[in-house]
């Protein structure tokens, strides 16, 4: 099987721009979670961890 | 764990969590329209067995034109709505093909969400081509080759992700090439990490 040339230095740079994007996203559910009852979003958390 | 690796597929039977009804429920949409997709990342681990859950479901889905992109979304938006914006322009020119991933949530919901995003680089390209089919439950998955998944989680290098990668290979060590996974730890340097936990 012929496998994907891998530029470690474009890698690098996509990873630090997948953990900006994580960080932007927890942003957003922090806020979601504080605007949202305690109902609502621990009920999606225990359905997911559940 | 009862594994069957058949004719290249992988045959999982199990109890399904709620991350696997989220998942198949996304991925059968892609797949009555017939658009590429790969599972990538944490699922990947979890849908093996290791007991952890995730907020996101990571995947690359095959590269869309605006027409294709509208009409998958008029779809998903029966059942999902996208966190980032809920105008379908946007959704395409200010993020998919921007390069920014897009997360779609059933409706109502936050979590768990589908972080769907087009292949960027050439390792991204090639993991959409040499995709592996996964039956679950005798639903049609496509998961990452595994031993690519060893190599990234371990490049990616934080503990969780070691550990992720430690429990794949572990489960799924009697099934991998390992001549692929060598290439793979040369290629993105991880061949001192795989033999310091893995050996």
């Amino acid at each position: 099987m012929k496998t994907p040339n891998i530029d470690l230095k474009e890698l690098k740079k996509l990873k630090e721009e997948n953990f900006r994007e994580r960080l932007l996203f927890l942003e957003k559910y922090a806020q979601w979670v504080k605007k949202t009852s305690n109902e609502n979003w621990s009920k999606q958390q225990r359905d997911l961890i559940e | 764990m009862k594994l069957t690796f058949s004719n290249d597929t992988i045959v999982l039977d199990k109890d399904l969590n709620a991350l696997d009804r989220f998942v198949l429920k996304f991925t059968a949409i892609l797949e009555q329209r017939q658009i590429r997709f790969v599972l990538i990342s944490g699922y990947v681990v979890i849908l093996f067995g290791r007991n952890r859950t995730s907020e996101d479901v990571d995947m690359f889905v095959e590269h869309l034109d605006f027409k294709q992109f509208k009409d998958l979304w008029n779809t998903l938006t029966d059942e999902f709505e996208c966190i980032n914006t809920p105008n379908v322009d946007d959704a395409y020119t200010e993020y998919i093909t921007k390069g920014i991933s897009l997360r779609f949530s059933k409706k109502g919901t936050f979590i768990p969400n589908i972080e769907f995003k087009f292949p960027k680089v050439e390792l991204d390209s090639w993991t959409l081509a040499e995709r592996k089919p996964l039956l679950l439950n005798g639903k049609q998955l496509f998961i990452s080759p595994l031993e690519l998944q060893i190599s990234y989680k371990l490049y990616l290098g934080s503990e969780k992700d070691i550990e992720d990668a430690k429990y794949l290979y572990d489960v799924t060590k009697e099934h991998l090439d390992v001549e692929l996974l060598n290439e793979f730890n040369t290629k993105l340097k991880t061949t001192k990490l795989f033999r310091k936990y893995f050996l």
